[in-house]
């Protein structure tokens, strides 16, 4: 069955793929689709992420980059993709609040959840080894030496754990979005009567707040507003 | 012209002016230049022969540096004189040399009708002899009889084509003298001005307004308009000097005979002329060259298989007729990976009535500094041909270059030393544009959603598991862990026996006699011992602390006293003069401390 479904796949991306180098972009985002609703694949959404560029969809060209990411954090092709569609959007990329958080965000997605996992149940091995070397070693140079290296492993494997832990609860909580309407005012409130207090154009990548109805309370850098479900996508 | 007598440089020719006027009689001569005989003329069917033939004859003779020449010529002279206007040729006359009979050349003579009005003729004014010297001159210098004509080759044409302007002096009856500087040329603002060279001023007979006149062009130049709508060229002044008659009142016989002569200036005015000029049509193709006439391409191509660091020429040959000068050189669109020169111009230009016609050669030298296959694109060259009155483009071909990397090279990647040893230039990657990175055409993966964690519970397995193992370890192994967390209470159970190895290493000193070995093992010996009994570390044990850490353990004053000792003593012994016992003291004293240290049990 396995089997199966990978030569379907196989030759449906075969088929998507020359389909792109004839410049038939229609077809080719029709078959990827296809494939990723069978299955969500790294490459596929990365090679989607080129259809929708080259037929001028630059805020679904984002989306399907940022998907691509998800599922391959170190995919250097999508990254660069991703930054070069950015650059042709109309919004900056926000400021990051704090530097801090925004370094710790850029380690946590370096690597996939199931790296950060099996890094942190590695070290945890490690540092529990360390720990019953510190304790039962006669020499004092291995009993220091095992008692540092101990706790630092339980500290990385620690924080190995908290980064697996925050991307779980991101791909859970899907509460990264883009902006797919070209032009979209946020409200002060959940309301079409609000006042627009700040405009996001399409392309650019908002966190949800919370939603209520058909409205979702999103945040972009610094500020926070109230747009319709509608005129965005989660990542 | 052509035709000349055969025979042993015989040379028989005909000469006689190529103008002359009905009835006005002309001389018609042959030379011959050796002795001659039996003349026979042509039929003179077109004029009447008044005289001749009368024949003459000249030789002479030189002596150069011991060479002797000489010459002969022998001449019959006819006048003839015409009897209608128009163009007639008089066939050749043919004579006897030395038995041969030799022809001359035809003779092609044109005859301009006669003036249709009666010319005013110095005679005449003679005749009014009362009339004042100063209007006869005027009668003589009158501009019918002399006067300059602006002469444009064309009036109507298109921006850069190329039109001819002279100016010709026209004199019948008077006596020009020469020229002055005085003359004033227009400024020819709106054109590019080339002008021609004369040389040396023919006069000719023209027959213009019904009278014939001497001609000669004074001046000439090619003009190029440089934009369009209607530009004026102003009138030009030229000054001339004529010899006129005078008519004095006093006359005597010398001055009938000779006849008196003034020399007059007058100043001739070549009027003015309009050239209307009009603009290039629109539809300018790109990469116009400017160039307004006829044009011919050829190209050339040195080779088309290189070596890289081999230069190729392409060579333009443009060639044709019009504004040559002006013409745009057009660029050739090197492909990356060739390093072109700038290219290299030669004129080779004449000029004439339809503007400056030649050849503009162009090469082109670039050298490939990579190998692959290059094609060159076609160059245009664009020019507005104005006897079709359109934009032509004339295209080179194609040219696809093989470069193969050069023997230099080759051996240089090999290692070998081929001599010179070519230097590289590094450049960085040059970025000629930006664009998304291409699809992924790898075969799919099967991605890691195999390892999608579905199932959290699992993951705090492998926390757990891990854990629980090291507790049961800790369990299992307390008592070790117990042993080995008491190092300190290891060293101290131990301390006896390290001290008493150290003693035995002293005790052998003291049997070899080496007193710095000894004092140093009894040292050891003492101190550690000490440390390990206090658990305190050596660096931090001094005699001064010793007493009071032995007091604090609960040691009596009086052991500590024995401790004291004997640390000192170790201490001092070594640079103090030694006797016998001194070392066998300390060794004793070391020993009984220790023995009683260990009794105290600290």
């Amino acid at each position: 069955m396995v089997i199966c479904h990978l030569t379907f796949a196989q030759s449906t991306f075969d088929a998507a793929n020359a389909a792109y180098a004839e410049g038939r972009y229609d077809e080719a985002a029709t078959l990827y689709q296809a494939i990723i609703d069978e299955q969500p694949n790294a490459q596929v959404y990365y090679n989607l992420g080129n259809t929708r560029f080259k037929q001028g969809e630059l805020a679904q060209a984002i989306l399907s980059y940022e998907r691509a990411l998800r599922l391959r954090p170190n995919y250097a092709d999508a990254k660069y993709n991703l930054q070069f569609a950015q650059s042709r959007i109309t919004d900056n990329t926000p400021e990051q609040d704090f530097f801090l958080l925004a370094w710790t965000r850029a380690l946590r997605n370096s690597l996939s959840e199931h790296t950060w996992l099996v890094l942190s149940i590695s070290l945890f091995i490690f540092g529990l080894v360390g720990i019953l070397l510190f304790l039962l070693s006669r020499t004092l140079w291995l009993r220091k030496t095992a008692f540092h290296v101990a706790w630092l492993a339980l500290l990385f494997s620690l924080v190995a754990g908290l980064n697996a832990t925050s991307l779980h609860r991101r791909d859970t909580l899907r509460n990264e979005a883009i902006i797919v309407q070209g032009v979209v005012n946020a409200k002060s409130a959940p309301d079409r009567s609000g006042t627009d207090l700040f405009t996001v154009h399409e392309g650019t990548k908002v966190t949800i707040r919370e939603t209520i109805g058909e409205w979702a309370n999103i945040r972009v850098g610094q500020n926070e507003g109230w747009i319709r479900l509608q005129n965005m996508e989660r990542i | 012209m052509a035709l000349m007598g055969f025979a042993e440089d015989v040379q028989f020719r005909a000469q006689a002016p190529s103008q002359v006027i009905v009835g006005r009689p002309f001389q018609l001569t042959y030379t011959v230049n050796q002795r001659s005989r039996d003349m026979r003329a042509p039929e003179f069917t077109d004029f009447d022969v008044l005289a001749g033939p009368y024949t003459s004859t000249s030789s002479s003779t030189s002596f150069v540096n011991g060479h002797r020449t000489s010459s002969f010529s022998q001449t019959y002279t006819y006048t003839l004189m015409a009897q209608r206007a128009g163009t007639y040729t008089i066939p050749p006359a043919t004579v006897k040399v030395d038995g041969e009979n030799i022809q001359s050349n035809g003779v092609r003579i044109q005859v301009l009708p006669e003036d249709e009005q009666p010319a005013q003729q110095s005679n005449q004014s003679a005749a009014v002899s009362n009339q004042s010297s100063q209007s006869s001159q005027t009668s003589q210098t009158a501009s019918e009889n002399i006067f300059v004509r602006t002469i444009a080759s064309k009036t109507r044409v298109h921006e850069q084509e190329a039109l001819m302007v002279s100016y010709k002096l026209y004199f019948a009856n008077v006596d020009v003298a020469q020229l002055t500087n005085n003359t004033k040329l227009p400024e020819f603002t709106g054109f590019l001005k080339q002008e021609i060279e004369l040389g040396e001023i023919q006069a000719e007979l023209e027959h213009y307004n019904g009278r014939n006149y001497q001609t000669a062009v004074l001046y000439r130049t090619i003009l190029y308009p440089q934009h369009s709508g209607d530009i004026q060229i102003e009138p030009a002044k030229f000054e001339a000097v004529l010899r006129v008659q005078t008519q004095q009142r006093a006359r005597s016989i010398f001055d009938d005979f000779f006849g008196s002569y003034t020399n007059v200036t007058k100043m001739l005015t070549a009027p003015g002329v309009t050239i209307h000029v009009s603009a290039l049509p629109s539809g300018k193709p790109a990469g116009f060259s400017g160039g307004v006439g006829k044009f011919n391409l050829t190209p050339s191509i040195s080779q088309t298989e290189l070596q890289t660091n081999e230069a190729v020429t392409i060579k333009l040959d443009i060639t044709g007729a019009g504004n040559m000068k002006l013409l745009k050189t057009p660029a050739i669109d090197w492909p990356e990976g060739f390093e072109p020169y700038d290219p290299k111009v030669t004129n080779n230009f004449a000029t004439s009535t339809a503007g400056v016609s030649g050849t503009k050669s162009i090469e082109y030298l670039a050298i490939p500094r990579s190998p692959g296959d290059y094609t060159i694109p076609a160059v245009h060259f664009s020019y507005f041909d104005i006897e079709d009155k359109a934009y032509k483009t004339l295209s080179t071909p194609e040219y696809t270059i093989h470069v193969k990397r050069g023997a230099g090279e080759q051996s240089a990647a090999s290692g070998q030393q081929s001599g010179v040893v070519s230097y590289t230039q590094k450049e960085d990657i040059k970025q000629l544009g930006t664009d998304i990175r291409y699809i992924d055409t790898k075969n799919l993966s099967i991605q890691n959603s195999k390892f999608k964690i579905q199932n959290y519970e699992w993951i705090w397995l492998w926390y757990v598991l891990p854990l629980l193992t090291a507790i049961v370890l800790l369990v299992v192994l307390r008592k070790q862990i117990k042993e080995a967390a008491d190092v300190n209470r290891m060293r101290y159970k131990r301390a006896n026996k390290v001290a008493q190895k150290r003693l035995k290493a002293a005790a052998a000193a003291l049997k070899d006699n080496q007193k710095d070995a000894f004092y140093a093992a009894i040292e050891q010996a003492a101190w550690t011992y000490l440390s390990d009994r206090l658990s305190i570390p050596m660096a931090e044990l001094n005699k001064d602390n010793i007493a009071q850490l032995l007091r604090q353990k609960g040691v009596g004053d009086g052991l500590i006293h024995e401790v004291t000792d004997v640390l000192s003593t170790a201490e001092f012994a070594r640079y103090a003069p030694s006797t016998d016992h001194a070392m066998d003291d300390l060794y004793k004293a070391t020993t009984n401390m220790i023995n009683n240290l260990e009794d105290q049990k600290i």
